[in-house]
């Protein structure tokens, strides 16, 4: 049967306040990191403090003796080799926290230290060849990628006008509030259950299943192990799966027979808790004189860490714009933690990598940028449009232009934007935008949900979902109680445990677009459920009743309303149940269509005040444009894209990981000198939401970080007439640029 | 190279709280010279006016949220984590342990504090609040009801320590405007980056405040 969303809607579209709103500002949800157990144990970690080293010997006996001990559990063992500083050694259990700490400084190991890179202009200049082995090769610097456009050649020796550029992001870290880490326990059936501080509820206890049967011999299948996820402290992508010290916390408690806590110290958070690949590259792009943009060249490089994986989203070079293009990338591997998924991965990246060159371009054309960007926007593809009319491919420049226009008009941009560096006073006032887009699709595996109706009226909606911060708890409430004619608080939720059903990990942005049409589904089926047993006894028929106003169900043929609680006092000792189940397979079929859709775009204008005497940057004001298809709750969904634009504001001016050239390690593990803004720091930030309900719903989590430095760096590059090419952009660079400039300011 | 305690410099200097926890230390390795605490104790001059005190466990009164709570921590426990280690008292959290962050505000005599960088037996005798006491029977402080209003938290893990802050800083100053409220929030950090919708929850607060006044 096909499923769709009601004509007219209730709730959906209107601002819902958090339902774990008090509990969660109050201090009384317990996360993760807030769980103690009965016999509790404390464990922490044993790390490497060299980027490259072997162990030598490695002798436990003493720590094992300390005050309090009941665990160890060795990582690694002598004659294996460390890859990077704060690589994982050992765990280590004990009855205080205290004693856990004591106890791991006992630890005796010798290392041999071994050379190391973790600076890519490092690698590029001699390649030491420092990593762990891929394929039996060691190489820093891997064999780079690339390709061109057959038009590439033609555009860039036809073009009028040429510009080039150099432009970075370093690594920055996800830098989670609550750290990794969880708190195992097993049954005496032989069961585990865990607390984890995870993305992926469903997906972590699936995996510490998998790896316990498989090394133990153990009859452990999936739903012997729980996973508990009722609150969330940041995940941003970096938490899928148990992870190391998962594991490790359940290996612990099975030896010491005892629950145990694992969560990552600050610095191992930082470290080792997940990062961002750094991209830098150098762009070369061409035009013709009244602005139309023929071909574009990159070759950048970034670094993985130990991973292998790209730093870009190599095939989507240039971004956004659809340019005759040669691309080349080079993965640089260096003795640093493995990149892990960030906000939008290798987006942010890709959007330095165009949008700045496109600012150069216009400021050497004459042209103010906006008008450039409406002349070089992909065109709406009329044959994807015929498959998939509510699609982005289909709705590209429709999409891209209508919100240029909110975004200029929200900014005043035809007012304030003047040409590059042509304001008088030490203190200079430039405006910038930036463009973005991503998927935000259902998921490719199966979400469900359950929604089961009791006859005191009491209403419970179930399903294995976490809820990162984003509001999908309020969003299950909110879409079931639309469909039964409730207010959201009335539904009972039964929510981020394993057990309660197929989920999927929040990446991608596409946990609401695959668990709000589960929800309906399951909510639908509960209601006509409901519907087929009590109508015998209201002596109706169940195609007459309806969901009616102020919560009452009207039979229509009769014209009778019923209360809520009247009607499903006629359950009985019966329920009334539904199931229902969303996937990107579902989201294609043609009957489903406009239920849940895929692709976003988004634009973002950013005002800044740059001082010329010190270099310091003041951003003002953001004006961040969004579609998402039809938004569910205006309320957190906003929350959503200013808390991106945040982060991204946070990437412009203050973050970046500090490697030290001499010891390998990361000069800034902490939350002084690794920088993120307070308040105070915040522009005034105008959130618009582009609501096109008709496209069904899209994920927003990711998009509304990807543009922000852009927005920024484009408007520093307005206000001085100089380009500041590398993020953060910190008092440092914006006077070194302003240097290159010729001082004149 | 490294300290009394097998640590690298790098290891030493990482954390302030180590630094504590270090002095705590220290005290632990010269009483455990003079054989026994009550012995060191004995042994110390009389004019000392400071008593060691460890490394065991000591016994510790705390007032929190208006109850007598008693519990045993080594003297180099924080507050913080005499209250979420031994205590349960969860609404605070730990993210830095350093002082830098804010997530473990709780309010000390009616002051915001780190209680990262205080430590639990410095807290004896003291009032200590945390963000559980902002609700009472189901009733939400203003404070936190403006934050659950304008939808000014995400994760909220570092939710209870701006909720504090502001707390402590309208308990101050009434009146106070919300350039003022900010700066008393400068201590604080949020990732999730709700900055936003903690500045509609301020206008409101403030303008409330205003009124009543």
């Amino acid at each position: 049967m096909a499923t769709s969303w009601p004509k007219k809607r209730r709730l959906i579209g209107t601002k819902i306040q958090r339902l774990d709103g008090p509990v969660k500002a109050t201090g009384k949800a317990k996360y993760s990191y807030d769980i103690n157990r009965p016999g509790m144990l404390h464990a922490v970690l044993l790390r490497c403090p060299h980027a490259h080293a072997k162990i030598k010997s490695l002798d436990a006996a003493d720590a094992e003796k300390m005050p309090g001990v009941k665990a160890i559990y060795a990582i690694k063992k002598a004659g294996e080799e460390l890859y990077w500083a704060g690589e994982e050694i050992l765990g280590l259990a004990a009855d205080t926290e205290e004693h856990a700490l004591d106890a791991v400084r006992a630890v005796k190991i010798e290392y041999e230290v071994l050379p190391h890179i973790v600076k890519e202009e490092d690698a590029l200049k001699e390649d030491r060849k420092t990593v762990s082995p891929v394929g039996g090769k060691r190489d820093n610097v891997l064999a780079a990628k690339d390709a061109a456009d057959d038009a590439f050649d033609k555009g860039m020796t036809d073009a009028a006008v040429k510009v080039e550029g150099s432009y970075g992001v370093p690594v920055v870290c996800h830098q989670c509030l609550e750290s990794h880490g969880l708190v195992a326990e097993w049954g005496e059936d032989g069961g585990l259950t865990v607390w984890a501080s995870t993305q992926a509820v469903w997906g972590t206890a699936v995996e510490l299943a998998r790896y316990f049967a498989g090394k133990y011999k153990i009859d452990l299948p999936a739903e012997k192990v729980k996973c508990i996820t009722h609150y969330m402290g940041g995940g941003f992508g970096s938490k899928f799966g148990p992870d190391i010290q998962g594991l490790v916390a359940a290996e612990l408690a099975r030896t010491a027979k005892a629950p145990v806590k694992l969560m990552l110290d600050r610095a191992s958070e930082i470290v080792a808790g997940g990062n961002r690949p750094s991209a830098y590259g150098k762009v070369r792009i061409g035009a013709t004189k009244d602005g139309k943009i023929t071909a574009y060249e990159v070759d950048c490089y970034g670094t993985p860490g130990v991973g292998v994986t790209d730093t870009v989203t190599f095939n989507a070079l240039p971004y956004v714009y659809p340019i005759a293009y040669k691309r080349k990338h080079t993965r640089i591997r260096t003795n640093a933690a493995m990149q892990r998924a960030m906000r939008a991965p290798n987006h942010p990246q890709n959007c330095t990598l165009t949008e700045f060159i496109l600012d150069d371009l216009a400021a050497k054309l004459g042209m103010d940028p906006l008008q450039l960007r409406l002349k070089n926007l992909p065109q709406n593809d009329a044959e994807k449009a015929k498959i998939a009319p509510h699609s982005l491919d289909a709705l590209k420049n429709t999409i891209y232009t209508r919100e240029i226009e909110i975004a200029a008009a929200l900014s005043k941009w035809k007012e304030k934007w003047h040409p590059p560096g042509k304001t008088d006073g030490v203190v200079k006032h430039g405006i910038g935008m930036a463009l973005h887009t991503w998927g935000g699709q259902a998921s490719p595996q199966s979400n469900e949900c359950t929604v089961t109706i009791h006859a005191d009226g009491s209403v419970v909606a179930r399903t294995s979902t976490q809820d990162l911060g984003t509001g999908q708890r309020t969003v299950t409430a909110l879409v079931t109680a639309e469909i039964l004619g409730l207010e959201p608080g009335q539904i009972t939720l039964e929510f981020g445990e394993s057990t309660f059903g197929a989920s999927t990990g929040s990446g991608g942005s596409t946990t609401i677009p695959s668990q709000s049409p589960a929800t309906l589904r399951a909510a639908t089926a509960a209601r006509d459920d409901l519907f087929a047993k009590v109508a015998p006894k209201l002596d109706a028929k169940p195609e007459d009743l309806i969901v009616g106003v102020e919560g009452k169900i009207l039979d229509k043929a009769k014209n009778k309303p019923w209360t809520w609680k009247e009607i499903c006092a006629r359950l009985d000792k019966e329920q009334a149940k539904g199931t229902g189940f969303w996937n990107y397979g579902e989201s294609i079929k043609p009957d489903n269509r406009d239920v849940s859709s895929s692709g976003v775009g988004g634009v973002q204008i950013a005002e800044v005040l740059v001082d010329t005497e010190t270099g310091v940057v003041r951003c003002t004001r953001i004006v961040a444009v969004q579609d998402c298809g039809m938004v569910v709750n205006p309320l957190t969904c906003e929350s959503q894209v200013a808390g991106g634009v945040i982060m991204g504001l946070n990437y412009a001016l203050f973050e970046e990981r500090i490697m030290d050239r001499a010891t390998g390690r990361m000069v800034n593990p902490d939350m002084e000198f690794y920088k993120l803004g307070g308040i105070e720091d915040m522009p005034q930030i105008v959130v618009h939401l582009h609501d096109m309900p008709e496209r069904g719903v899209i994920g927003v989590g990711e998009p509304p970080v990807i543009s922000t430095h852009a927005a920024i760096g484009n408007a520093i590059f307005n206000a001085i007439g100089a380009r500041v090419g590398q993020t953060p952009f910190t008092p440092e660079r914006v006077l070194a640029a302003l240097a290159a400039k010729g001082g004149k300011r | 190279m490294s300290d009394t305690q097998g640590r690298t410099p790098l290891e030493a200097a990482l954390s302030r709280r180590d630094f504590l926890r270090t002095t705590g230390a220290a005290a632990a390795a010269t009483a455990a010279l003079a054989e026994t605490p009550a012995a060191f104790a004995e042994a110390a001059p009389a004019n000392l006016s400071v008593k060691g005190m460890g490394p065991q466990p000591i016994k510790l009164t705390l007032d929190v949220n208006d109850a007598s709570v008693t519990t045993a921590v080594e003297p180099r426990v924080t507050l913080l984590d005499a209250l979420r280690n031994y205590l349960d008292v969860t609404g605070c959290k730990r993210v830095c342990d350093r002082g830098t962050c804010g997530a473990c505000t709780v309010m000390v005599d009616g002051k915001p504090i780190y209680s990262c960088t205080m430590l639990a037996v410095e807290a004896e005798g003291k009032k200590i609040k945390t963000a559980e006491s902002l609700i009472d029977g189901g009733k939400l402080d203003a404070v936190p009801a403006a934050f659950v209003k304008y939808d000014a938290q995400q994760c909220g893990f570092c939710t209870p320590g701006f909720v504090v802050a502001m707390r402590a800083a309208f308990d101050k100053n009434p009146r106070a405007t919300p350039a003022e409220i900010e700066e008393a929030l400068s201590g604080n950090i949020c990732r999730c980056g709700t900055y936003q919708q903690m500045r509609d929850a301020i206008a409101e607060l403030c303008n409330k405040q205003k009124k009543g006044g």
